[in-house]
């Protein structure tokens, strides 16, 4: 998944709940996703992706 | 006829000219060729070319002494930002001189950078203006950052300070933020730019990928020489360039071709470093705000919750005693309707009753037997026919009051 993939979910989640459409026994389930997709975007940001520096390491 | 040597010929042309042309000129040109020497002169080669390019229409020596070297030098490249180089026009002011071995030959005085920036300022607008007829000139700016720019391909010179300072700015970030930096060698001034750059370009953009945006950096110096990024052809290749391209040379002044092209153009390669940071600070502070409205908006949907909840509980005792009341008029009702209903019933069965006993009564034998009428029995059985009987029977009568036994005589 890409980051903007991950906020934009994540945008979807928050207004749901915001606007109180969801209802009670969904909004654990929303809650989890929601969680998981902000570690992700942290990670992100804040953890080193050893995977891209492989990628970036190669030369063609 | 008068003969005379070709040094009296040239000498005399030098003392023509010296005293016809004495004053210092203004001259437009061209440099077709320029070369330092080791006694700190500079020799100049300078032509005119006709509109085409292609043909001299004139040519001419120029010699810049090293004592005028030494000042004029310096100047124009503070004013210009530029060294003197080939293809460079030129206001010079002048004198004509003639040397009878070296020949006709001009010495530089002078030198007018504004005339220079100028022309390099309408060479800019000239690529400009065909980069906009070409429809490629906002290509690149029209390209969007993605979100979390991490992945920088760098286009620079391994050697040239303003790498290492942009990868230094990027990993002594306040916030911690990940980048992953690849560099793609190129020479960032000299007349291989052009060449190397687009090279480079071509590299990345074989594996783009892998990256989120381009960044063309060098170190700034006391000659920036701006005019090599002042390129149809390099600005063609970033104006086309599928990643947004931000360009850090280091520069004042006006900004190059390439620069105009570019997504983002900063000064320096630190200040592309910190464009790129405060990207993913923003992006960083969207995941925030996120975070903090999704923390509220549950918070909130949960004691709104706890108000509804709480509500029903305080309404349920009254909600039971209206259903208490309820109730109990119902069963009450059926109640009513029952008891109505069974003696109803028996209110019918009653007269039934009463008129079965009134048609039993009526069939009572004594009253028949008052009334007048007799029952006569014959051995026992009730005599009904007269033909059941012969003379000599006994016949015993049942009248009201007694029995009457009587023979038949006939």
């Amino acid at each position: 998944m890409k980051y903007e993939e991950a906020i934009k979910r994540l945008e979807g989640i928050v207004s749901e709940i915001e606007g109180g459409k969801l209802n009670m026994d969904k909004i654990g389930e929303s809650l989890k996703e929601a969680r998981e997709l902000i570690k992700f975007c942290k990670d992100k940001l804040y953890e080193t992706d050893e995977e891209i520096k492989k990628i970036l390491e190669t030369d063609d | 006829m008068e003969t005379i040597t070709l040094q009296e010929l040239n000498g005399r042309v030098k003392s023509t000219l010296q005293f016809e042309m004495p004053d210092a000129y203004w001259v437009q040109a061209e440099i077709s060729g320029i070369s330092p020497s080791g006694q700190g002169h500079c020799y100049l080669e300078l032509v005119q070319k006709d509109t085409t390019g292609r043909t001299f229409l004139a040519k001419a020596k120029a010699n810049v002494w090293r004592n005028t070297w030494l000042k004029l030098k310096p100047y124009f490249e503070a004013e210009t930002g530029e060294s003197l180089k080939v293809g460079m026009k030129v206001l010079l002011q002048v004198t004509v001189t003639f040397h009878e071995v070296y020949g006709y030959s001009l010495v530089v005085w002078d030198i007018d950078p504004t005339y220079t920036m100028g022309d390099m300022a309408r060479r800019r607008k000239e690529i400009l203006d065909q980069l906009a007829k070409d429809g490629v000139i906002g290509l690149n700016r029209e390209l969007e950052i993605p979100m979390l720019p991490q992945r920088i391909a760098v286009i620079s010179s391994a050697t040239a300070a303003g790498y290492g300072d942009f990868c230094n700015q990027l990993a002594s970030n306040v916030y911690g933020f990940r980048f992953y930096v690849k560099l793609f060698q190129a020479a960032m001034q000299g007349d291989d730019v052009e060449r190397s750059v687009i090279a480079a370009l071509d590299a990345v953009a074989a594996r783009m990928d892998d990256f989120d945006v381009v960044v063309m950096i060098r170190g700034g110096g006391a000659v920036s020489e701006l005019s090599c990024f002042d390129s149809y052809n390099l600005a063609y290749n970033i104006a086309n360039f599928p990643l947004p391209v931000i360009t850090g040379i280091g520069h004042e002044r006006d900004d190059t071709v390439a620069d105009v092209v570019a997504h983002t153009k900063v000064k320096t390669p630190t200040a592309a470093a910190e464009f790129i940071i405060n990207l993913v600070f923003d992006t960083a502070q969207v995941l925030e705000v996120l975070a903090r409205r999704m923390g509220d908006a549950v918070t909130g949907r949960m004691n709104a919750e706890t108000v509804r909840l709480e509500r029903l509980a305080q309404k349920l005792p009254s909600l039971f005693a209206v259903l208490k009341v309820r109730n109990e008029q119902m069963l009450e009702n059926i109640w009513n309707r029952s008891v109505n209903g069974v003696r109803n019933l028996l209110t019918v069965k009653n007269h039934k009753l009463e008129l079965l006993e009134k048609s039993i009564a009526a069939a009572d034998p004594a009253l028949i037997l008052k009334r007048g009428f007799s029952l006569t029995r014959c051995n026992g059985h009730v005599v009904n026919r007269a033909s059941d009987l012969k003379p000599g029977d006994r016949l015993t009568t049942v009248l009201a009051d007694g029995i009457v036994e009587s023979e038949i005589i006939g």
